[in-house]
């Protein structure tokens, strides 16, 4: 349904976006995940057709976004990381605005306008001016906007950016809703929200992708050990010699220390559960088990790890985040 | 079309959703209203004087009194019309809707007619505000309609010069004020091109008062359609639109 090919774009001096190259099918959500200013929202310029690339192609619902930019418009909804509203208009007379501009031909538009209006649930909303809509009301029409023309390809840039809690599980809801009959691209800096929302993630920094994955493989595939977390009460002694002889453990650091109350992360090899032996070693040694409880890698760690420059590769990245 | 029309359609009614439309309106109104007094009152002790001279030439309403009226008008769109166009691109930048005009399945030829036509018709609408004035001329003297036409084809004309280059000062900033002050002084420099014809050679006059948008009007003025001020104004016109459309492309691809 999308498809980029070594996409680049140059501001001047500046490489915006570097080579990048990714597929998504149709029906599928794509997280697009980086740091500010990694280059998702240049990137979702391009395939909106708002700015052309300096070098690359992006074939967007089988038309190349430079050569039939109509035609891929025609197919495409954007929100834009602000919505796209006009102050001085009702939310209806901007829908029935923007349905015009789409392309939506007169009669079916009053009922594509309902449509959306309804899908968004902004009902209530219809006959207020934009400017006077709270933040996520903004947000709501900027999603029914992008959705009235019924385009095979939608490209949210952060559509939960600002929301209250509430909110967010709504929208999120919302897309996962949109992505039967549509193709998502999704740009967040929010970690749970692509594990949560996404089926697949495109990690970028500074304008080059780090990895194309699902966020479960990419969980996987960088967890190459796992931590622990333990917490003893041990007095006088010392316990980390004697849980440095269970079997499996590869590693014992203490992390924290406040009076007899000792943490340490026990690190352990690749499917070797040791959660039975630390607790029932610590019990027979006669100390006190305050805390024990596994430390997964969340998908925050792998892009910090992905997305940090002193870390020199994946593997090594999976046991130096521990404390993370 | 269908997409030029939505634009301008959209254009005309953001002037008067906001006070500008009836701030820009209402001051042209005044503006005018101010001249329309002081020509009448002049062209009237004139035709007194005439009349108590008795003698066989008298004052013409169409020649002493519309037509200094309406040549006033080209004065008022220097102060009006960077109005009606600072906010064309400047505003929709600002506040990002930019972005979804760029976006949706029209071309940027649309966009611009679209919003070239939406000033235009405000611009007209303000010159029918005019018809009042020239109406009550109708009610108590007898002045020639057809040269009225031209002259009103020659304002609608110059102005259309003037929303051009308009739009493409906005479409360089997103900055109202800077749009406004900007066209403001290109337009002034455009009305006082051609006051240094006197002082430089033979060649350099002829070019400056060619440049010069009000000279245009003169033989609009007098009810005189003369192809040549017709090209004038609609290769300006064109030229001012053009400069916009490269404008807006240049932006995109600057990002």
């Amino acid at each position: 349904m999308i498809e980029v090919q070594h996409l680049t774009k140059r501001y001047g001096r500046v490489t915006a976006v570097d080579d990048v190259s990714f597929r998504v099918e149709r029906g599928e959500i794509l997280g697009f995940l980086g740091p500010n200013g990694a280059g998702k929202t240049t990137t979702m310029r391009i395939l909106t057709g708002y700015m052309p690339a300096t070098e690359g192609k992006a074939i967007v619902a089988g038309f190349d976004v430079f050569d039939q930019p109509l035609d891929a418009k025609r197919r495409t909804g954007y929100l834009p990381e602000t919505p796209p509203l006009y102050p001085d208009m009702t939310v209806l007379e901007y829908l029935e605005f923007v349905a015009k501009i789409k392309g939506v031909a007169g009669p079916e538009r009053k009922q594509r306008v309902n449509a959306v209006i309804e899908r968004t649930r902004i009902g209530d909303m219809s006959s207020r001016l934009c400017s006077k809509l709270s933040k996520g009301y903004r947000q709501r029409v900027g999603l029914a906007q992008s959705l009235i023309h019924n385009p095979d390809v939608l490209i949210l840039d952060e559509p939960t950016a600002g929301l209250d809690p509430k909110q967010i599980i709504e929208t999120r809801e919302l897309v996962k809703e949109l992505a039967g009959d549509h193709t998502v691209i999704l740009s967040t800096h929010i970690l749970p929200e692509v594990s949560q929302t996404c089926q697949r993630v495109v990690i970028i920094n500074k304008g080059r992708v780090v990895a194309v994955d699902t966020p479960d493989n990419l969980t996987a595939r960088l967890g190459g050990s796992q931590t622990i977390y333990l917490q003893v009460d041990a007095g006088e002694s010392d316990p980390s010699v004697v849980l440095g002889t269970i079997a499996g453990v590869m590693r014992v650091v203490e992390t924290d220390r406040h009076e007899e109350r000792v943490g340490y992360e026990v690190e352990s090899e690749q499917g070797h559960d040791i959660r039975r032996d630390l607790a029932r070693t610590v019990v027979t040694s006669g100390w006190g088990l305050l805390e024990l409880r596994p430390m997964r890698l969340s998908l925050e760690e792998i892009f910090l790890s992905l997305t940090t420059e002193e870390t020199d590769a994946p593997a090594a990245a999976g046991g130096e985040t521990a404390n993370g | 079309m269908g997409n030029i029309l939505a634009i301008a359609q959209k254009e005309l009614k953001s002037y008067f959703s906001s006070p500008i439309g009836y701030v820009l309106i209402g001051f042209w109104a005044f503006l005018f209203g101010w001249f329309y007094i002081n020509i009448l009152a002049y062209f009237a002790r004139a035709s007194m004087q005439m009349a108590g001279m008795g003698g066989p030439q008298s004052v013409n309403i169409n020649q002493d009194m519309i037509r200094p009226l309406l040549y006033n008008v080209t004065i008022l769109v220097l102060f009006v019309l960077p109005g009606v166009t600072m906010r064309t691109y400047s505003e929709e930048k600002r506040s990002g809707t930019i972005e979804l005009l760029l976006t949706s399945p029209i071309t940027d030829f649309q966009i611009i007619m679209g919003k070239f036509l939406g000033a235009m018709a405000l611009y007209a609408l303000m010159l029918v505000v005019t018809w009042i004035h020239v109406g009550v001329l109708f009610i108590y003297g007898h002045p020639e309609w057809k040269p009225l036409v031209g002259a009103y084809v020659g304002l609608l004309l110059l102005g259309g010069c003037f929303i051009s280059i308009g739009m493409f000062i906005s479409s360089l900033t997103k900055n109202q004020v800077v749009s406004f002050m900007v066209t403001f002084s290109i337009f002034l420099f455009f009305w006082i091109i051609s006051w240094i014809s006197s002082s430089v050679g033979p060649t350099a006059a002829s070019v400056v008062t060619y440049l010069s948008i009000v000279d245009h009007y003169d033989d609009f003025g007098k009810g005189v359609i003369d192809t040549t001020h017709l090209i004038y104004y609609l290769s300006f016109i064109t030229f001012g639109l053009f400069m916009t459309a490269k404008s807006v492309d240049s932006e995109r691809w600057r990002g």
